[in-house]
C-alpha cells in the first residue's frame, strides 16, 4: 500500500471533504436558479414602496419607504369608489363557497371510490382522472352557454358551483383513504354493526385531516385566480373577481393605455399595481402557510397536478 | 393489460359483489350523489349543449349542419392560432421538460439544508400563479422601469411594444409559463424520484458508477412516465391558452392580435361576432384535443390505476 492511497482512504473528514467538492457545482447552479426567482420576486414586492422615479431612475433597488404603500391605498381606494376591494370581496366570497363545497363533495366521494364495492366504481374513477388531467379552460365557452341558457349570467353562486366540481380533490381523497384507512378497520366496524353512512362520519371522517387540508388549498388557489371562467360569468364591473378586476386595472393604468387613463383620476403606475397584486396574493399566501405542513408531508404529492 | 391480469381479475370482483355489493352500492350511491350531480351540470350538460350548439344553424334555430364547423375553421385566424400554440410549444416545451427533469434531479439525493428552501423558492410562483403573476411579468418586460432594464436594453428594447412584439410572444411565454408552473412539476418529478428505492441507486454507485452514471441509466428510465405526464399534460394547457396572450394584448392596446389563440379566437366568436355555433365548434374541437390526451394520459401512462 502506497502513501498515496493511505492518505486518500482513511478520514471521515477527507470523505466528507471530497463529497462537499462535488456537491459545490450542481449546488451553486440552484442557487443562482433560485437567487433570480428571489430577485424577480422581491423587485416586484419592493416596487409597491417606490415612487414611479425612483423606478425609472434608480435601478432594481432604489429608494424605499413604508409610507409610500399609504399612497398606493389610497389610489387603489379612488379608483372607481374602491371597486378593487368589492372585488376582493367577490373573490373571498366565490372561492371560499367554491374550496368549502369542494371539500365537502370530494371528501365522501374520494372515500366511496377508495374504500366501497359497487358497480360503476371504475368507470367513475376514470372519469375521475380524465376530467382531472383536462385542462379546466376547456369548458368555460360550453359553461357561459348553459349557464346563459338559464339567465344566471352575472350571479356569484353558478361560479361557486362550477368551482365545486373538483376532480383534482375527489383523487386526492381517494388517495389518501387509499393509502391511509386500512379495510379491515371498515370490516370491523360493519361488523360491529355500524351502518354504511355511520362507517364514513364515525371512522373515515375523523381520518380525514390531511386530505381536508389539501383539498382545501389547491381548490382555493385554483378558485382564486381562476380568470377565464368568472371574466365570461360575471361580466358586470360590481360582480367581478379580483382576477379580472386586477387586469382592469392595468388597462385602466397610465403606463399601458395612456388614451383611456387620461380621464383616471388616480394615478396607476408601477407601484400601484404591485400594491394590488400584493393584496391579490395575500389571502392565497395565508392558505398557502397554513396549509404547508400538509404540503409538504408529500405523500399525495407524487399525484399532483399541475 | 395482459389477459391473465384480466382473467384473475374478474372472479375476484366477482366474489365480492356477491357479498356487500347491495349494502355498500347503497351507502356510495348516497356518498358519491353530490359529487355526481356536479360532474353531470358541470362536466358532462355543458360539454354536450356545446356539441348541440355547434351544429345549431348561425340564424341561432335550426339545424345547421357542420356549417359552425366550416365558418370556424376557414376563419383566417383558425390555422394561425393552432399555429402559435406550435410555436409555444416548440418553445416551452424543452425548455420546460430539460428545466423541470434537470433541476428535480440536481435536488434530488441531496443532502443540503438549502434543497427544501429551494423547492419552496422554485415553488412559490406556482402558488401566487394568476393575475398577479401577470403583473410581475409586465413590471420585468417594460424597459421603463423594469428590474432588468440593463438586459432589455442590451437587447435593444426601449419600450414596452419592442419586448412584447408578436414575434417575440413565444419566447415571453416560454419564460412565464416555466417561471409559474416549473415549481409544481419540480415537485411531482421530485415525487417521482422519491418513488425509486435508495438500493437501485446505492447498488450502481458500489458497482462503480459516477452519479451522472446513476442520473442517465437508472433514475432517468425510472421517470419516464412522470415525464410523459409532464409533455402531456403542458401540450394539453397549452392549446387552452387564454389569459398571457389576451392581457398581454391589451396591455399594448392591441399589438397582439386578440384572436392569437384558439380559445381567444372562441371568446371572440361568442362575444364580439356572437356566433355561437362558431364559438361552440372551436370549444368541441378543443375538447376533443385535450380528451385525447386526457385519455391516453389516463390509459397509457401508468400513472394512475384505476383498479385495486
Amino acid at each position: 500500500m502506497t502513501a498515496a492511497s493511505i492518505n486518500a482512504t482513511p478520514t471521515r473528514e477527507g470523505k466528507r471533504l471530497g463529497q462537499r467538492v462535488r456537491e459545490m457545482g450542481p449546488m451553486a447552479f440552484l442557487t443562482i436558479v433560485a437567487l433570480i426567482y428571489l430577485f424577480v420576486m422581491v423587485t416586484f414586492l419592493l416596487a409597491s414602496l417606490r415612487t414611479q422615479q425612483s423606478l425609472i431612475h434608480q435601478g432594481a433597488f432604489g429608494s424605499m419607504s413604508l409610507t409610500h404603500l399609504r399612497y398606493d391605498w389610497d389610489q387603489l381606494k379612488g379608483f372607481s369608489d374602491g371597486i378593487y376591494f368589492d372585488w376582493l370581496k367577490n373573490s373571498t366570497i366565490v372561492s371560499f363557497a367554491g374550496a368549502v363545497l369542494a371539500v365537502i363533495v370530494a371528501i365522501p366521494a374520494g372515500y366511496a371510490l377508495a374504500m366501497l364495492h359497487f358497480r360503476g366504481r371504475r368507470v367513475l374513477l376514470f372519469l375521475t382522472i380524465l376530467t382531472m388531467v383536462m385542462p379546466n379552460t376547456v369548458l368555460v365557452i360550453p359553461l357561459f352557454l348553459e349557464v346563459s341558457a338559464i339567465h344566471q349570467i352575472n350571479h356569484l353562486w353558478p361560479v361557486a358551483v362550477i368551482f365545486a366540481f373538483f376532480p383534482f380533490g375527489t383523487y386526492l381523497a381517494f388517495i389518501h383513504y387509499k393509502t391511509s384507512l386500512p379495510y379491515e378497520m371498515l370490516e370491523a366496524g360493519r361488523i360491529d354493526g355500524f351502518s354504511e353512512m355511520g362507517l364514513f362520519f364515525k371512522i373515515a371522517t375523523p381520518l380525514a385531516k390531511q386530505a381536508v387540508a389539501l383539498v382545501f388549498f389547491f381548490a382555493f388557489v385554483a378558485d382564486w385566480t381562476s380568470y377565464f371562467l368568472p371574466l365570461v360569468m360575471l361580466p358586470s364591473s360590481n360582480v367581478q373577481t379580483v382576477s379580472v378586476g386586477l387586469q382592469q386595472l392595468i388597462t385602466s393604468s397610465q403606463l399601458y393605455n395612456a388614451s383611456a387613463a387620461a380621464g383616471l383620476n388616480v394615478r396607476l403606475y408601477t407601484s400601484e399595481l404591485s400594491f394590488a397584486a400584493i393584496l391579490q396574493m395575500a389571502p392565497v399566501l395565508v392558505v398557502f402557510i397554513g396549509a404547508q405542513r400538509y404540503l409538504t408531508r408529500g405523500t399525495l404529492l407524487g399525484a399532483v397536478k399541475g | 393489460m395482459s389477459l391473465i391480469s384480466l382473467q384473475t381479475d374478474v372472479p375476484r370482483r366477482r366474489r365480492r359483489s356477491h357479498v356487500a355489493s347491495g349494502r355498500q352500492g347503497r351507502g356510495g350511491a348516497v356518498l358519491l350523489a353530490p359529487y355526481v350531480v356536479l360532474l353531470v351540470v358541470a362536466g358532462i350538460i355543458p360539454a354536450g349543449y356545446a356539441i348541440e350548439q355547434s351544429f345549431v344553424a348561425r340564424s341561432g334555430s335550426g339545424f345547421g349542419g357542420f356549417s359552425a364547423y366550416t365558418t370556424a375553421t376557414t376563419e383566417f385566424q383558425f390555422a394561425s392560432s393552432f399555429a402559435h400554440i406550435g410555436l409555444v410549444l416548440a418553445v416551452w416545451l424543452p425548455f420546460m421538460v430539460v428545466g423541470v427533469v434537470g433541476l428535480a434531479l440536481l435536488l434530488h439525493g441531496r443532502r443540503n439544508r438549502l434543497v427544501g428552501v429551494y423547492r419552496f423558492i422554485y415553488y412559490l410562483p406556482g402558488a401566487l400563479a394568476g393575475m398577479g403573476n401577470f403583473v410581475l411579468w409586465l413590471f420585468l418586460l417594460d424597459p421603463t422601469d423594469s428590474p432588468i432594464r440593463p438586459i432589455l436594453s442590451w437587447l435593444g428594447y426601449q419600450t414596452i411594444d419592442q419586448t412584447v412584439e408578436p414575434s417575440h410572444l413565444p419566447v415571453i411565454l416560454a419564460f412565464m409559463l416555466f417561471f409559474q408552473g416549473a415549481g409544481t412539476w419540480i415537485l411531482i418529478i421530485y415525487g417521482g424520484l422519491n418513488s425509486i428505492p435508495d438500493e437501485l441507486g446505492e447498488a450502481a454507485q458500489v458497482d462503480g458508477a459516477t452519479p451522472w452514471q446513476v442520473m442517465r441509466s437508472i433514475k432517468l428510465p425510472l421517470i419516464r412516465p412522470w415525464v410523459a405526464y409532464l409533455v402531456l399534460l403542458n401540450i394539453a394547457y397549452a392549446s387552452q391558452l387564454f389569459l398571457e396572450p389576451e392581457v398581454l394584448g391589451l396591455a399594448t392596446e392591441g399589438l397582439i392580435s386578440p384572436q392569437w389563440t384558439p380559445n381567444q379566437l372562441s371568446y371572440t366568436f361568442a362575444f364580439q361576432i356572437f356566433d355561437v355555433p362558431a364559438a361552440a365548434a372551436i370549444s368541441v374541437i378543443l375538447l376533443l384535443i385535450s380528451l385525447v390526451i386526457g385519455v391516453v394520459i389516463t390509459t397509457k401512462s401508468g400513472l394512475f390505476s384505476t383498479r385495486d
